[in-house]
């Protein structure tokens, strides 16, 4: 019982490092653009595809191929902001979450399509050498070498976004226009780039995420809605305000939920998430981590 | 330095600022003053391209800024402090001041200009790593206007610099709008409190319910019967 219950215990926070991921992203955007992008989650789909197809048609390992998925789908990115969101950040702070969730929920379905499409729905995962390998601790608990760099990339990619916003000069531009936009435009931050790169990197960091669930789990075109549902958990248990709380979150997160696997059965790992979601939200609204206010 | 002919502007379908028409020349120290709700503040934005202008010209030396997004109407030197909330709360007082400059005619010069910031008001060079929003009203309003410095102005526009101040905050806020303007920046501001305004500028225009009603050298307005009796409450 002991070992299942550390086990579950690792398993899930290895996962829980992804959930980081993504909430990165996704916090990103919702911080910097006030949007709410609910297809983030197939963004992480799609840098999934990308990491599988590099590996199986090119032979290249999905970790070293990480920063070239982030292009790729940053790249994507800077053209869903121009064709869709540019349209959404011109109404004022209310009216942009209203429209932009159902800008992307529609954009959730297209991408689906465009996906099975391509890829058909098939389960793809990336089978490397080192696939099989874990690290084995004290004789009994399993720490897999390819789900482990979830967590790993997780504090990476917190540790250079937090970098970025509070050590540059346009992670600091950045954090202005989250917090009055109007105020940034007077200053001579030109807002609309701002929106176009925050809004590329959030998408860029979906991709990461991607590469690394091809890698540890699998991907199909339907895997998007519930990435994006574990993130906005994540956001709200985190608040927004601090990068590394929100990994720090991702991990709490699924550690709860390889624990509740073990203790009440798999079923109920996602309850157990939405009642520590509701306890926190209930005491703490502001998030574990966060400033109580809603700018990154 | 900046004309302003006809301009018209609002919200949307509601229009609050009709035919209004201001000129501030090079060097000059010009406000507008009216009462709540008479368009100062929308013809503010206008000017900063914040909201539309609907109609009318606006010429920034010599030049037209009708439809140039706010980010390059500041690199071309016209820096406007807000009312209230004219600095980034989550952001340090160094941060802010750094983020003055960040269009590219000012960040060249940004030691510099820090320095002679952090001269003019001593207590933001203590207060260097201390958030914004921490900061005391008096504090935050010399952050706000040690920021617009930074940006290198040739013109500074401020929104009611005086609102929500003490007294003598508001006096010293004063001291340095003029101390601004000796430098040779030229300054617009708008105003509620009139007759402190009245002592500090060249010249003033009236606004009430977005219309131009009175303008003037600061000293003929002050005689002016009609701005006695309406913002002045003297016999």
């Amino acid at each position: 019982m002991r070992q299942l219950i550390i086990q579950s215990a690792v398993s899930g926070l290895l996962v829980g490092g992804i959930y980081g991921i993504v909430a990165l992203g996704l916090a990103l955007s919702f911080g910097v653009l006030k949007v709410l992008n609910v297809a983030h989650g197939e963004l992480v789909m799609l840098g999934g595809y990308a990491a599988f197809f590099l590996f199986t048609n090119m032979g290249l390992d999905p970790l070293l191929t990480i920063p070239l998925v982030f292009i790729c789908v940053f790249a994507l990115g800077t053209v869903l902001y121009s064709l869709l969101f540019k349209f959404v950040v011109r109404f004022d702070i209310e009216t942009r979450i209203k429209n932009s969730l159902l800008i992307s929920f529609g954009l959730v379905l297209i991408l689906q399509a465009i996906a099975v499409f391509l890829f058909s729905g098939d389960d793809r995962t990336i089978v490397t050498e080192y696939s099989s390998k874990a690290l084995v601790v004290t004789g009994w608990v399993r720490i897999p070498w390819a789900r482990s760099a979830g967590l790993v990339v997780a504090v990476i990619a917190a540790f250079l976004l937090e970098w970025l916003l509070n050590r540059t000069t346009f992670g600091h531009a950045v954090r202005g226009t989250s917090e009055d936009w109007a105020l940034a435009s007077l200053t001579g931050i030109n807002v609309r780039r701002v929106y176009m790169i925050a809004f590329a990197i959030s998408a860029g960091l979906a991709g990461v995420a991607g590469s690394l669930v091809s890698l540890g789990y699998s991907v199909s075109p339907s895997i998007g809605l519930g990435w994006t549902l574990k993130a906005l958990i994540v956001i709200v248990l985190a608040g927004l305000g601090s990068m590394r709380g929100i990994v720090l979150a991702g991990a709490l997160l699924g550690l709860v939920e390889g624990l509740a696997s073990v203790w009440l059965g798999s079923a109920y790992r996602g309850v157990v998430a939405l009642v520590v979601f509701l306890v926190v939200l209930s005491f703490r609204p502001q998030g574990l981590f966060g400033r109580g206010g809603n700018h990154v | 330095m900046l004309k302003v002919e006809n301009l018209g502007a609002g919200y949307g379908d509601l229009q609050v600022v009709w035919d209004v028409s201001f000129e501030v020349p090079a060097g000059a120290l010009v406000a507008i003053i009216g009462s709540n709700g008479a368009g100062k503040t929308t013809t503010l934005r206008a000017l900063m391209n914040l909201v539309p202008a609907m109609a009318g010209t606006i010429e920034f030396k010599g030049e037209s800024i009708v439809g140039v997004p706010t980010h390059q109407i500041v690199e071309r030197g016209l820096i406007m402090i807000p009312e209230s909330r004219a600095t980034f709360a989550s952001l340090s007082v160094a941060d802010n001041l750094a983020l003055g400059a960040y269009t590219k005619r000012a960040r060249r010069d940004r030691q510099t200009t820090l320095t002679d910031v952090y001269e003019i008001f001593p207590r933001l060079a203590e207060r260097k790593s201390q958030l914004a929003g921490t900061l005391s009203g008096g504090e935050r309003q010399m952050l706000a206007i040690g920021k617009a410095l930074m940006a290198r102005p040739e013109m500074l526009v401020l929104d009611e610099p005086s609102l929500g101040l003490a007294p003598i905050i508001v006096e010293n806020t004063f001291d340095e709008i003029r101390a601004i303007r000796d430098r040779g920046v030229s300054v617009l501001m708008v105003e509620q409190h009139v007759e402190a305004t009245l002592e500090l500028v060249d010249y003033a225009y009236v606004l009430e319910l977005g219309h131009v009603v009175i303008e003037g050298p600061s000293s003929d307005l002050m005689t002016d019967p009609r701005v006695r009796e309406a913002y002045l409450s003297l016999q």
